[in-house]
């Protein structure tokens, strides 16, 4: 009976001949217009980034609780909104009043940023991070705003921006996806798969789910019920099946590389399993990442494997945080003081940790929600009362790869409802993260029906070149 | 509109300039167009005061929003300037920091047009004031109903504007009220529109002057003189070959000196000719037959028998369910919510592919079905198949995600998406057209001024009025077969029986509690005061509760269906939804007039329809049409042959792909008129072409004469799409239930999400007859480029990734059918082992296996059953172990080969 190793060394030996050697280890998309791969593939400008890791905030964090600090909330604490603002609301309640945040701020760092004391850990990071106040997205709904986030329109049928990436720049590790994505073993984000879809880009973009709990990928491990050496004898005689069947059919690329992705797959078994196995790392990094404490251990666990990932050459990683744990529509302290607990330090240790490897400078980290809260009280008074959604401002902030840390750009109003100065739209913020992995969006087109089509679309965008060194 | 500049103020203290910052970026990059002259769409860029005029698209510049501003939108999109000189950043921040910080809004005076408030009414108003709803007895749409007023008196006072009370109440915000406005999807007024009604009022409220359709200059005789926009004309059929396929195409291949490769051998056209027809391998039975028949007619036989297979309509429906993006669910929202009854279009599809409907006939039925009899306004509940059919049919523009059930999600930029998407579904799949190009602004490439693209969409802007919007669950008739409602009827009734003594029980219990408290008191609370009646009510209520969930509900039909009185249509600037430009009528595309076509004419069939989409259906079905037919046959080419003669089947346009064989697609398109738009026919005459016989082998010379088998040298060796894979998975595995037609089979969410199909009794159904939910795709075939509807798919993609090797190698799914196989196999071979591998081979592959295959598989089994017995000891099986074993052996040995790569590759 042959082993595992037989089995890779007697295929990779040229058992299919010189057409598989170029072939091997990356998949093949063909059409009649041409080929596409996840090759490594040369970006428009020299890059900052080499990787991206995406900490998607589900929910909609609260800027002015957060990142914003607004005293003239306090001056007008218990006052009625204007019509405009209380039109914002997204149900049939009755607008409640103004009200400011139950959280004190302090200036952290050398660069003096105010922060809230809900993110302490944060706190010690605002150096490395720039932080842009003046977020505006176009709807106040979870669903369409997500996928605004993901893709740049409210509705579900573009290709996220890691798909857009992975199809611009290919990866640099060919055992593993090029665009990964860690949902929490909860459940899955609003919009779920569409979330990381390739919509019209060809299906190799789309993000591959990596589950943290379990097996790592959907079949990765062999049926248990089959007993091993028959795994491996099965294999055997599919190889020499398909090697026979190919022998007689030269010149078919689709055919070698339906053959190779079968490679492929044994070798993802390894790969993956390997690169999310965080018990590798040392008691001192996973004590870190709050990976002994419950309440940051899953979050903490996502963040260490991104971190795995990053470093094996995956290039787009995604995280997502349990549901809506930012959707603080009551209870705002309680809320928000339980979901930064349970992702402030990870994202800390994160931050440090990339640092420390000297991985950060050519590792983006972006954090974000897909939308803010409004200054308003919403369900109640005292301390039963939340925020509602609010699009028209809210804060994000970037770290690694040629941010510029300590900086705080745009601004929303008085009270912090929009976003009035030097405004950053959705379409600016993807632009930005291309832009440092050298990607210009106005050049990563995909030819669709005669289109060029652009994760910008014909929107206007513009790189935020204020938070960039 | 007109913007009469009154003091400029332009320049604010230490900002940008015009003439220092700007106008050097301009003269180097713009003014060649757009200066002195007559400036390209009538946009001059030499002074501040021409910026702010703007041109054809509107006002060029927003003062103090550069995000917001067309000319930055066109600069940094790469839109402008057109050539291969673009702004540099650099320029571009110059230009921003300009209009951000250096120029001031103008005082203006804007004189409105009745047009542009009739837009902002219908945005916003006519909702709860329109045709649908007239809330206080008034009706906002036109100028007569507005000076009537409803019951708190005339809406308007010309003239007088802070009289009106229309605007009254909006400047007061008390108009739309908030909370209605929330549960009616209706977005408040801007202040611009305020003061557009305002200056509209003042100026006495003129009527409506009448549009002159004035010819859009982007259409010249010259861009219609382009091939596709031509009528096909016939062309003579070249010597040198029996069949006129054969002769078209060796002609181009004599040219390269090439031929056909030498014909594929017996049984690979046989599996060929299974799948590409009916979606499924032969069975062994089919593929000794064939063996047996070695007459000449025995493949045009064949084809006759794959065609007239019940198995063709589900395969070819398939096909067009792509092109139309059919799905079962809305596509929005965490419950991405079920269409009950999209099955219906579905089935009226498989059913019209099986009848060889003429194609005239079935785009007819699917554009406008509603509107060839009114039969159905007159029937009551129970409707004849015909109508039932007809009404289906119209799914056919149902398919695109659809969020407006939820109030939330019905927004006008919601509703103009959608019929922005049902735009697109139409113009890609059956036009060739990329009218989506132009929904913004003129089409880059084709002569399709946005005007058009807002005509078309006008036309189904008759059923999908966008201002007064029905959403999804309110586009249903109450009809069904008799035998449908009979069934539910039948169902029902001793429910319903039960319910009813349930319910006398209920109140026999509740009768002498109820003497004793009062009388008017709810049954609710009755049984809070005396628990010990709810201690009797509580078994009897929860009985009730389950003998309604058991009711079935009536069916219904998905329909699509025109207003009364649908509203104007406008071009809106920039696709905005509340931009109003110049309101537009329904008419064809503009490029597509042509002397031998007649013109699109709208006639009423009946009351309450517009006619739109019927007359849209006879101008498409045309004999002569330029586009109908070539886009059809090319679309039934590409999928025989692997690529169309235009290889850009969903663009037949400027940038699309020049056909290969233009006077090939031009016969076919003939032809499939001739034939009486029969697919059957276009069918039958591809596939007994000598190219479509070809052997699909390959070696470097050809390869290097027709790289992209563009001449079509040899047949494309092809991988099956998901469908197809599943579906002979299923019937080589013995698997396959072929109950047809129906409510959807529901598909199961294993705890690892693994997305797979429930079993029936009777097996597995097809995977046309599976759910199609949009957020629960089956993870095989999603695996396998099953495509997301976004809206549609007019061309399948194909990849070889891992993760399709790890669900055939690792799923649940090819395993458990392996072991299916291997059940059926060894009870046909009935203990002839030698047979067990043949029956293997050709229930797989259709075909035998030779001596070396069939000993390779006698030897593996007998190693794969060595495997088994430790396993099964250490399981403790119950099971005779060595007959297990036996089973199990043969089970690893089909898995194997439904991974293969000969399975799931087509010669």
């Amino acid at each position: 009976m042959k082993t595992r190793r037989d089995f890779f060394s007697s295929v990779a030996n040229g058992l299919h001949g010189a057409a598989l050697a170029g072939l091997l280890g990356r998949d093949l998309y063909a059409n009649s217009g041409g080929v596409f791969d996840l090759k490594p593939k040369p970006a428009h400008a020299p890059a900052k980034a080499k990787a991206v890791i995406q900490l998607f905030m589900n929910g909609g964090p609260s800027q002015v609780d957060l990142f914003d600090p607004k005293p003239t909330l306090n001056r007008l604490a218990g006052t009625a909104p204007s019509r405009e603002l209380s039109f914002a609301i997204s149900n049939g309640d009755k607008p409640g009043v103004l009200m400011p945040s139950p959280f004190p701020f302090k200036k952290a760092g050398k660069s003096g940023m105010d922060i809230s004391d809900a993110l302490p850990h944060l706190a010690e990071c605002v150096d490395d991070i720039a932080l842009i106040r003046s977020m505006y997205g176009e709807h106040a709904n979870h669903e369409p705003a997500l996928f605004l986030m993901h893709s740049g329109r409210t509705i579900a049928s573009r290709p996220a921006i890691g798909a857009w990436v992975a199809y611009g720049l290919g990866t640099e590790n060919q055992n593993l996806p090029a665009y990964v994505v860690l949902d929490d073993p909860k459940g899955l984000p609003i919009n779920g798969i569409s979330n990381w879809q390739s919509a019209w880009l060809p299906p190799i973009y789309q993000g591959t789910r990596f589950r943290t709990e379990g097996p790592p990928v959907l079949n990765l491990q062999p049926r248990e019920e089959i007993p091993t050496p028959l795994v491996e004898a099965e294999r055997d005689l599919l190889r020499k099946l398909d090697s026979a069947h190919q022998k007689q059919r030269p010149y078919q690329p689709e055919l070698d590389a339906r053959i190779s992705s079968y490679e492929l797959a044994a070798r993802m078994q390894l790969a993956a399993s390997d690169a999310l196995d965080v018990m590798k790392e040392s008691e001192a990094t996973r004590e870190a990442y709050g990976l002994n404490d419950p309440a940051t251990a899953s979050y903490g666990k996502r963040c260490l494997m991104a971190r795995r990932l990053v470093e094996r050459g995956v290039r787009y990683v995604q995280l997502y945080i349990e549901n809506q744990i930012f959707d603080s529509h009551g209870n705002l302290e309680a809320s928000l003081r339980y979901a930064c607990g349970k992702t402030d330090k990870p994202v800390a240790a994160l931050l440090k940790d990339l640092k420390q490897r000297g991985l950060l400078d050519s590792t983006l980290v972006a954090w974000g929600g897909e939308f803010g809260r409004l200054p308003i009280s919403q369900g109640g008074t005292g301390k039963a009362a939340g925020r509602d959604h609010g699009p028209n401002g809210f804060s994000v902030w970037m770290a690694g790869a040629g941010v510029k840390g300590g900086t705080v750009h745009g601004a929303t109003d008085e009270i912090g409802f929009k976003s009035v100065e030097n405004r950053v739209s959705v379409h600016d913020f993807h632009a930005t993260i291309l832009h440092q992995l050298g990607l210009n969006y106005r050049d990563l087109v995909y030819e669709r029906h005669g289109l060029k089509e652009r994760l910008t679309d014909q929107f206007p965008a513009r790189v935020v070149t204020e938070v960039l060194a | 509109m007109r913007l009469l500049l009154g003091l400029v103020s332009l320049v604010a203290f230490g900002a940008p300039t015009f003439e220092t910052d700007v106008m050097p970026i301009f003269k180097a990059k713009c003014l060649a167009c757009h200066g002195a002259g007559s400036p390209q769409g009538k946009l001059d860029l030499r002074t501040p005061e021409g910026v702010l005029q703007g041109g054809a698209s509107g006002a060029s510049v927003v003062p103090g929003a550069a995000a917001e501003s067309l000319i930055m939108d066109k600069v940094v999109t790469g839109q402008m300037p057109p050539g291969k000189v673009k702004m540099t950043d650099a320029e571009m921040d110059q230009v921003r920091a300009w209009i951000d910080k250096g120029l001031q809004a103008p005082v203006k005076v804007a004189a409105v047009t009745e047009h542009e408030v009739r837009g902002i009414i219908q945005a916003r108003c006519v909702t709860c004031h329109g045709g649908l709803k007239q809330m206080g007895g008034l009706d906002l749409r036109t100028v007569e109903s507005r000076l009537k007023g409803g019951k708190s008196g005339p809406a308007l006072v010309p003239g007088k504007p802070d009289e009106s009370l229309m605007l009254k109440r909006i400047v007061r915000g008390e108009m739309p009220p908030d909370k209605m406005a929330k549960e009616l999807a209706v977005e408040l007024v801007t202040d611009g529109e305020t003061e557009k009604l305002r200056a509209w009022i003042a100026s006495g409220a003129p009527g409506a002057v009448p549009v002159t359709a004035t010819p859009d200059a982007v259409v010249t005789a010259k861009d219609r003189q382009f091939w596709s926009l031509q009528p096909p004309v016939r062309p003579a059929v070249p010597s040198g070959a029996k069949h006129p396929i054969d002769a078209f195409l060796l002609e181009k291949l004599k040219g390269k000196g090439l031929g056909f490769s030498k014909k594929a051998d017996r049984l690979a056209l046989l599996r060929r000719a299974h799948l590409d027809l009916t979606g499924i391998p032969p069975t062994p039975a089919e593929v000794d037959a064939y063996l047996k028949d070695t007459s000449p007619e025995a493949y045009p036989k064949l084809v006759d028998r794959l065609l007239s297979s019940p198995r063709y309509g589900e395969r070819w429906g398939q096909h067009w369910l792509d092109l139309a993006g059919y799905a079962d669910s809305e596509g929005f929202g965490q419950d991405d919510g079920v269409r009950r009854y999209a099955w219906r279009y579905r089935d009226y599809v498989i059913r019209s592919l099986n009848a060889d409907k003429p194609y005239s006939l079935f785009l007819t039925e699917q554009l406008a079905g509603d509107e060839m009899s009114d039969d159905w306004k007159k029937a009551k509940g129970v409707a004849s198949p015909e109508m039932l059919d007809r009404l289906a049919a119209t799914g056919f523009l149902r398919t695109t995600p659809d969020p407006t059930n939820s109030a939330e999600r019905g927004l006008l930029g919601e509703r103009m998406n959608i019929v922005a998407d049902e735009v697109e579904v139409l113009s890609s799949s059956v036009m060739g057209l990329t009218m989506g190009c132009a929904r913004c602004h003129n089409h880059k490439y084709d002569p399709i001024p946005q005007r058009d693209y807002y005509r078309l969409s006008a036309i189904l802007q008759g059923a999908y009025d966008p201002y007064e919007w029905k959403s999804p669950n309110k586009r249903e008739l109450d009809l069904a077969l008799e035998s449908e409602r009979k069934e539910v009827a039948e169902w029902n009734a001793p429910l319903e029986a039960e319910q009813a003594k349930l319910k006398e029980a209920l109140e026999k219990a509740r009768a002498p509690f109820r003497q004793q408290g009062d009388a008017k008191m709810s049954d609710a609370d009755l049984a809070k005061k005396f628990p010990e009646l709810a201690e009797i009510t509580r078994p009897i209520e929860r009985d009730l509760q389950a003998s309604r969930q058991k009711m079935k509900q009536k069916p219904h039909v998905r329909v699509l269906m025109d207003n009364e009185q649908p509203s104007q249509a406008y071009l809106l600037r920039r696709g905005d939804p509340v931009s109003f430009a110049d309101p537009v009528e329904p008419v064809t595309p503009m490029l597509l007039e042509h002397p031998a076509l007649a013109p699109y004419k709208i006639e009423k069939p009946f009351e309450g329809t517009s006619g739109r989409r019927l007359a849209l259906a006879k101008w498409m079905t045309q004999p002569n049409h330029p586009l109908t037919s070539r886009v059809m046959v090319n679309q039934l080419w590409m999928r025989h042959f692997g690529r169309g003669i235009v290889a850009s089947v969903a663009n037949f346009g400027r940038s699309g792909v020049l056909p290969s064989h233009p006077e090939l697609l031009d016969w076919l398109a003939t032809e499939f008129v001739a034939s009486g738009w029969s697919m059957k026919q276009m069918h039958r005459l591809m596939m007994t072409s000598e190219a479509y016989q070809q052997s699909s082998a390959v070696d470097e010379a050809l390869t290097a004469k027709d790289p992209e088998n563009v001449l079509l040298s040899r047949m494309p060796l092809r991988r099956m799409d998901a469908e197809t894979l599943y579906d002979s998975l299923l019937t080589a595995a013995g698997r396959l239930d072929t109950t047809a037609f129906g409510p959807p089979t529901d598909v199961d969410i294993r705890a690892d999400k693994e997305v797979t199909v429930k079993a029936t009794k009777a097996g597995l159904r097809r995977s046309i007859y599976v759910l199609h939910r949009r957020q629960t795709p089956v993870s095989l075939m999603d695996a396998f480029d099953q495509p997301s509807m976004t809206p549609n798919c007019t061309e399948r993609r194909q990849s070889n990734v891992a993760t399709q090797a790890l669900h055939l190698m690792n799923g649940s799914m090819a395993w458990e059918l392996a072991k299916f196989m291997a059940g059926r196999v060894i009870d046909e071979a009935d203990g002839d082992r030698g047979r067990e591998v043949e029956f293997v081979y050709l229930r797989a592959y259709g075909r035998r296996p030779n001596a070396a295959e069939a000993k390779l598989g006698l030897e593996t089994i007998a190693a794969f059953r060595a495997g088994w017995p430790t396993r099964l000891e250490t399981d403790n099986s119950e099971a005779p172990r060595a007959a297990n074993a036996k089973w199990l052996a043969v089970a690893n040995y089909c898995h194997a080969i439904l991974n293969s790569a000969e399975f799931s590759f087509i010669d």
